[in-house]
């Protein structure tokens, strides 16, 4: 199946549609988002500054995943969930959007970060679990997990953005002239809401 | 409030924020979007370990230690940004029913957080050996927690104030 015709029938299924067609459920659902993604990054930083040595560091980390990493794979779940359904409402969009493309890799990377983890930090937990910090493949990777997640939700912001109906359909500027609508286009600006230099 | 909004979208900071938008709003509102990640899961730590879902190898008292200096730096951060983003944006921000709610129950939140931390200095062996285990203080936890949602929801709907119908100056 082709690429442009798979997002357009996203965005025809019955459930895209309706939240396009309420003013509620589109804000509920982005709430939920934000909900979610605070949990995924306020508990994996927990657990990165632990391995960094910053905070925490009189617990066992063993104990600290297995009290925390449930909790983060919940939330991202609802994150995954909430997003995905986001997606859905104006597919075509978000796919080609720079922002939502980097995010995507950007979560791609945040999993092999934790696969890097797993293969090497992780094989020796039972030698540095009660130490103040791991070793440095794990302090690497929990650096790199904090930079990852920041940058995802920079990235996800900026979605925001550039995608919206306001941003897509801007309203004219005050002063538009319609005697010489092409002279007073703003142009090269990069804020949108500009006023243009000419009149 | 319409002048003060009006007024403050024409000094100096204000114009400066809107004039370079593309980047000055989306990096303010992700730096408070970091900030609300540490306040929530600070809040659910010390939550989880009221509740004994979790941090059972900690007392309460390490735990708030540990938890508390973040849930104030974030906080501290969360208001730095908050002004600047009302600074940015203040028809926008100060013009919803939204923004006030979220204020109010910032407040709320706050002011529990604040009791929670003296009271526990004040009455430590009290709490760890009984006001921990009572029942309504783990619903105090739970409460607390779900303002805190509440106030990421509320939040987030400053940018859609309009959901609240006839309550929303911002239909006005």
């Amino acid at each position: 199946m082709d690429i442009p015709a798979l997002l357009k029938s996203i965005e025809s299924t019955g459930i895209a549609t309706r939240i396009r067609e309420s003013s509620y459920i589109f804000p509920f659902i982005e709430s939920t988002h934000v909900f979610g993604l605070a949990m995924v990054f306020g508990t994996i930083a927990i657990i990165d500054l632990r391995l960094l040595g910053i905070a925490s560091t009189q617990r066992s980390f063993k104990h600290m995943a297995s009290d925390l990493l449930k909790w983060t794979w919940a939330a991202f779940a609802l994150t995954a969930v909430t997003g995905a359904l986001m997606f859905s409402t104006n597919a075509d969009v978000y796919y080609h959007n720079f922002y939502f493309r980097t995010k995507m890799l950007m979560l791609v990377l945040a999993g092999i970060n934790m696969l890097a983890f797993e293969l090497t930090a992780g094989r020796t937990i039972h030698r540095w679990d009660k130490s103040s910090s791991a070793p440095l493949a794990g302090r690497a990777t929990a650096f790199l997990s904090l930079i990852i997640w920041t940058s995802i939700i920079f990235l996800g912001r900026e979605i925001g953005f550039t995608t919206s109906r306001a941003a897509v359909l801007a309203p004219p500027p005050a002063d538009l002239n319609f005697d010489n609508l092409f002279d007073s286009i703003p142009t090269g600006n990069d804020s949108p809401g500009a006023t243009p230099n000419k009149k | 409030m319409n002048q003060f909004a009006d007024w403050l979208s024409t000094t100096y900071p204000s114009v400066f924020i809107q004039n370079h938008n593309g980047w000055a709003i989306p990096i303010i509102q992700s730096i408070h979007i970091v900030g609300i990640g540490v306040v929530l899961s600070s809040v659910f730590m010390i939550d989880l370990r009221i509740l004994e879902l979790g941090g059972m190898d900690q007392t309460l008292r390490q735990t708030t230690n540990r938890f508390g200096p973040w849930l104030t730096g974030a906080l501290c951060v969360l208001l730095a940004t908050g002004i600047l983003m009302v600074i940015g944006e203040p028809v926008r921000e100060l013009i919803t029913i939204s923004f006030w709610l979220k204020m109010s129950l910032i407040v709320i939140g706050t002011a529990i957080a604040g009791v929670f931390r003296i009271t526990l200095r004040k009455h430590e062996q009290r709490w760890e050996e009984k006001l921990v285990k009572s029942k309504s203080i783990k619903w105090l936890a739970v409460f607390t927690f779900l303002i805190w949602v509440g106030i990421i929801v509320l939040g987030r709907l400053i940018a859609y104030d309009k959901v609240w119908g006839s309550w929303s100056p911002a239909t006005k």
